[in-house]
């Protein structure tokens, strides 16, 4: 007996089937955070070698800060290179952004051939193997340069930001990725608001705590930053402020590959050394008036820093400034329904004044590069030698190819949000200001990628607490040394430190330090 | 007194069933609306439907003329980088009206389905296999242990029972190792095997405990008929047992639909993944932000599973309650 | 007499090899990781790295470990407040229903509360997570539209708020099969205990208790061991609303052991967790078989 049931499954078995085909050839690019092109998969299967590349934020099919249409861009390259070496097919798919994820896939040889990834994740487990280090195919001619210009002579050359390239060295002396493009975080502010009030902009950290004191009591949100950033950006920055001036009495070692660039660059063995005369304890003034400085200023930010969105309350104009960095541009340039203007500012250096341990030089860089693009141990799965292996020929030709001047202005510049790291490619006008924060110097040190991700988790759920009064400040000081401890010890283990040599060198910069105040005891 | 008894259950019952019912409700409303309309205000019926029902309105009453909408925004660049408070109200035909507004309350609809149609086709293949196999590998066995005296048959299967005591906790890591090992990762057999291996215990219990309580006469006239093993298990055993296989097959299904923690860990590629873990990725990714694309994205997984519901609940419920479940 | 076995078991080849799916099945993705668990936190094991026996260490270590004590704190809580109200509220719930006088509208209901478990787990969290408990979310919209603004906060970002909000999240707590179990308890009770209880002069919500309650007595026995076993070894929306944060607040042993793996690639030291869990629910399923069960609810309930 057919019943109305009945009837209904037909019908919603047919819109199913429907529904659940795969889209034809000429639609938009598939949208999916894997993107195989739609009726490419019979090429695919003709050809032998299959090249996986996570291109961040240039995956097609996405739409960054959803304004716009989905990107192609990688797309059209893919095709290009195809047309080029047709045993070659390339794919690009989406990773999480969930860190465990990535670490999994490595140690089963499944990760995409070609991953963006921050290459200081990379440092942390080159004794693994995992990675395939670029400085032979860096050194030599890249193949699709033209003679005379960039790269006839050496791939190196195309790279427009030439001292920050070279500096992404891994202090093992190897390179492990090229570097895209550039990024660079800075403060976007509401110039509506600003004129309303009456406030320019902060020419050092008094001015700016100022001026946030007076948005505050105006009603809004004086700063909007979320607690990731700020405890990668904001403690570095702090950290750089008050430790730069130090630093020739503690930059005990000078790596030559990255020096020119990093100036003064505080490795993972630095940092195990220093601990261990006593810095970043609570004997360590500097390190104590570290975290006294992010807890003065936290009162100025959003009550919710975790799960609230920023993006949100910039835009519905309940927040005044908004710490994001290049990518935001994109959404802020290209969504229509802003109704306000905006602009961009760096942060303000501390002075004096503020703090005994500053010197009030300009607030350095953490930014850099963007896409790290790096070649996994599953470019040379083929023949598992990478001498040998022809597939991780291709893939590096591959990242050749994205070099070339048009290739690279067709993905990077679809996208309103990254500066391009190759000779003759321009960037956007819009992102001129964060090509003027890239001149500055480079941080000290990142403490979110000297060591492992325990470490970070831990750093960051502690700071969460202390920053939003859950436990006092004596304790939040005791978590960080017992954390920084078992972190020593792991590298230590790891790593295998030379504990001798940089003893050597310590003694050496006593002189230097004999008349720095703000040590900790005992370590002069 | 009775009346008056009844009115109260169903108001009280009535109010839970709001409580319960109100996320609901919301993701369904703001999957209908904007990203700009949920920024500027949490509460509201979309706008688009608004506007329809609105735009009909005056096309019935005869005031064409006050069917108004902004411009559409030209396309390309010069669309990308026009303000919307730039372009002018104008009139606009009925029909194209109604177009753009469609466009607008699906506009998250499309997007998400572009999202999930893959993992939605992997899902279904994962659940319809394992389910599949789980009533068959356990009403197999559990007609096995029901039915037949052998050497060991207790201890067997007290042997299998025992194994539900092992939490998940216990052996995500080591399965993951084991599959590794196995080279089973980035596949659908990943999601298939384990699942059928561990949702086969909890079968196998309940296929015995039905098929214990079938009465030895049926078996006896049939076997007397001349029928074999196979044809018992075939004609008479099976036809009986549908409530049993509603029960398990829903329950397999949900538990294989749900489970979001091993795709995530054994897949790589997008490809492979289910709608589970595509919802996780998906508010991971950009997209997050995309308001109107997330909620859509929850009706959208919700569907198969309320296609499920209208056809399976009725034998899933006499099951529960002819004593599946019964302790 | 070994000889008799031995036929026994020749005669029945076709048993054995009717059931050596089963087995094949349950060895291989059972019964060998669940061995490796136990050899392998007796290591230290790095993914990709090297491997050394360390004995007991790795448990030693988890006793002094940071999170430990807030983890056990948090899974206690987390655990109590999920049985109390996986019992009272589906119970209730089914009661209610059971006592109305209409067989369509009790089956109205009961289908109406089992729609929300059409929506898979993870959106669930999800809605509840950006939906209700966002800074812009319900529960936040609705304290300012009613004037209560001061109250607002992010539910899941505070360290006093977040392990009650995880708790709560599934309010009313009326959704899913729970009712459906307690409902057929209810109905199988017989009509004659509730008119003898009628006769005797019993009221209404002493006849609950005393008659109602004791013979469901088996089916809430069972939703306690499985919720109890769920909440211990379930970490899932810990990982997607909280991820254990802020700070510890709302880490669990299980998230614990999660991050320890596939994020510091501790593998030895993961398994020790998992080992100590497994112990935990393995004490309390003996405890529950020994003390609070029949012979015929041991059959039921493994």
């Amino acid at each position: 007996m057919i019943k109305a049931k009945h009837i209904l499954l037909v019908v919603i078995l047919a819109v199913s089937a429907w529904a659940l085909w795969p889209p034809r050839a000429g639609d938009d690019a598939v949208i999916r955070l894997g993107a195989r092109r739609p009726g490419a998969e019979a090429e695919a299967a003709r050809r032998p070698y299959h090249i996986r590349m996570a291109p961040g934020l240039y995956l097609p099919g996405t739409m960054p800060g959803n304004v716009g249409k989905p990107l192609a861009g990688l797309l059209d390259v893919a095709e290009k290179f195809e047309e080029l070496y047709p045993d070659t097919y390339v794919e690009f798919v989406g990773t999480p952004a969930v860190r465990e994820w990535l670490v999994t896939q490595l140690a089963a040889g499944l990760a995409p051939d070609i991953l963006n990834v921050n290459v200081e994740d990379v440092w942390q487990d080159v004794q693994k193997g995992w990675y395939v280090p670029l400085d032979a195919y860096l050194d030599r001619p890249s193949p699709f340069a033209k003679p005379g210009e960039p790269g006839s002579k050496q791939w190196w050359d195309v790279f427009k930001y030439q001292a920050i390239t070279r500096g992404k060295a891994a202090p093992d002396g190897k390179s492990y990725c090229i570097s895209y493009d550039m990024v660079e975080t800075g403060i976007f502010y509401n110039k509506d608001i600003l004129e309303r009030l009456g406030l320019g902009l902060p020419k050092d950290w008094v001015e700016f705590l100022a001026m946030q004191k007076r948005l505050a009591e105006a009603g809004y949100v004086p700063l909007l930053v979320e607690l990731g950033p700020m405890s990668d950006w904001g403690v570095d920055l702090i950290f750089d402020q008050l430790y730069a001036p130090i630093l020739d009495g503690i930059d005990l070692v000078k790596d030559p590959v990255r020096e020119p660039y990093l100036q003064g660059y505080l490795d993972w063995d630095e940092i195990c050394f220093l601990y261990r005369k006593g810095f970043f304890t609570r004997k360590d003034p500097r390190w104590v008036e570290l975290w006294r400085i992010l807890k003065a200023w936290r009162q100025y930010w959003n009550r919710d820093i975790s799960t609230a969105d920023m993006m949100r309350l910039f835009v519905t104009q309940r927040g005044a400034m908004y710490w994001s960095a290049s990518w935001t541009v994109q959404q802020l340039a290209r969504d229509p329904d802003i109704p306000f203007r905006w602009g961009v500012f760096y942060l303000p250096p501390i002075p004096a004044s503020y703090s005994p341990y500053a010197d009030g030089h300009d607030m350095c860089v953490i930014g850099g590069s963007a896409m790290q693009y790096v070649v996994t141990n599953t470019a040379f799965s083929d023949t598992g030698d990478p001498a040998t292996s022809e597939r991780l020929k291709r893939a590096v030709a591959f990242l050749q190819f994205l070099t070339v001047p048009e290739n690279a202005d067709r993905v990077i510049n679809e996208v309103l949000s990254m500066l391009p790291n190759v000779k003759g490619v321009e960037p956007h006008p819009e992102l001129q200001p964060f090509d003027d924060f890239l001149k500055r110097p480079y941080t000290t040190t990142k403490w979110s990628f000297t060591f492992d991700m325990r470490f970070n988790e831990i750093l960051v759920r502690m700071l969460d607490l202390y920053l939003n009064d859950g436990i006092a400040e004596d304790d939040y000081l005791a978590w960080t040394e017992r954390n920084l401890r078992f972190a020593v010890e792991t590298t230590v283990r790891r790593k295998k430190v030379d504990f001798d040599a940089l003893q050597r060198t310590w003694d050496a910069l006593a002189p230097a330090r004999r008349h720095m105040k703000g040590l900790p005891d005992g370590a002069r | 007194m009775r009346r008056r008894r009844d009115m109260l259950l169903h108001g009280v019952l009535g109010f839970i069933v709001f409580l319960t019912m109100v996320p609901f409700v919301f993701v369904l409303n703001n999957s209908l609306r904007t990203n700009m309309e949920m920024y500027h205000s949490f509460f509201g019926l979309p706008g688009s439907v608004e506007n329809l029902a609105r735009f009909t309105w005056y096309r019935l009453a005869g005031r064409q003329d006050e069917i108004r909408l902004r411009r559409a925004p030209p396309e390309g660049a010069a669309g990308a980088e026009t303000r919307a408070a730039d372009l002018p109200v104008e009139t606009i035909g009925y029909a194209q009206a109604m177009g753009r507004l469609w466009d607008d309350l699906t506009c998250g609809y499309r997007y998400a389905w572009k999202v999930l149609r893959p993992y939605m086709v992997n899902t279904l293949l994962v659940c319809v296999a394992t389910a599949i196999g789980v009533v068959a590998i356990g009403s197999v066995s559990g007609y096995v242990f029901a039915r037949y005296r052998f050497p060991g048959s207790r201890a067997l299967f007290v042997a299998v029972l025992s194994l539900m005591i092992i939490p998940g906790v216990l052996t995500l890591v080591p399965s993951f190792l084991l599959v590794k090992q196995l080279g089973l990762l980035n596949s659908y057999w990943v999601l298939i095997l384990p699942y059928v291996a561990g949702g086969q215990v909890f079968a196998i219990f309940l296929f015995k405990g039905f098929f214990d309580g079938l009465p030895e006469e049926l078996f006896e006239s049939a076997r007397l008929d001349g029928a074999g093993h196979l044809a018992l298990y075939w004609h008479i055993v099976l036809p009986l047992s549908k409530q049993v296989i509603a029960v398990v097959g829903v329950m397999t299904i949900l538990g294989t639909w749900n489970n979001f923690l091993w795709p995530f860990i054994t897949n790589a590629d997008a490809q492979y993944h289910v709608v589970a873990s595509g919802l996780y990725l998906m508010g991971q990714s950009p997209a997050s932000n995309n308001f109107s694309t997330m909620f859509a994205a929850y009706v959208l997984s919700s569907v198969p599973l309320l296609v499920l519901f209208i056809y399976a609940t009725q034998p899933f419920m006499r099951g529960v309650t002819s004593g599946a479940f019964k302790a | 007499m070994a000889r008799g076995r031995l036929q026994a078991v020749a005669r029945n080849l076709g048993c054995y090899a009717l059931l050596a799916p089963t087995f094949l099945m349950l060895a291989v993705f059972c019964f060998v990781p669940f061995v490796w668990a136990f050899t392998t936190s007796f290591y230290a094991y790095e993914i990709g790295g090297e491997s050394a026996f360390v004995g007991l260490a790795n448990y030693g270590e988890y006793l002094g470990d940071p999170t430990f004590l807030s983890s056990f704190t948090n899974l206690l809580f987390l655990t109590l407040f999920s049985v109390f109200v996986n019992v009272v509220f589906p119970f209730g719930v089914a009661k209610l229903i059971f006592s109305l006088s209409s067989e369509r509208a009790r089956y109205a209901y009961r289908i109406i509360f089992l729609v929300p478990i059409v929506v898979p787990g993870v959106a669930v969290l999800m809605i509840w997570g950006g939906l209700i408990y966002g800074d812009n979310g319900l529960v936040n919209e609705v304290l300012r539209l009613v004037g209560l603004g001061a109250w607002t906060r992010g539910w899941l970002s505070a360290p006093d708020t977040v392990l009650w909000a995880v708790a709560c999240i599934g309010f009313p707590f009326a959704g899913g099969i729970n009712i459906l179990i307690y409902y057929a308890g209810l109905s199988s009770i017989p009509e004659s205990v509730h008119e003898a209880a009628q006769l005797d002069g019993a009221s209404g919500l002493r006849k609950f208790f005393a008659i109602d309650v004791p013979l469901v007595l088996s089916q809430i026995k069972l939703l306690v061991i499985l919720t109890v076993i769920g909440v211990i070894q379930g970490f899932q929306g810990m990982f997607i609303l909280t991820r254990g944060g802020p700070g510890f607040a709302s880490m669990v042993p299980g998230l614990w052991m999660y991050f320890n793996a596939f994020s510091f690639q501790r593998m030895g030291y993961a398994c020790a967790i998992g080992v100590v869990l497994f112990l935990i629910i393995l004490v309390l399923t003996v405890l529950n078989l020994k003390y609070f069960r029949s012979a015929e609810d041991v059959q039921a309930a493994t």
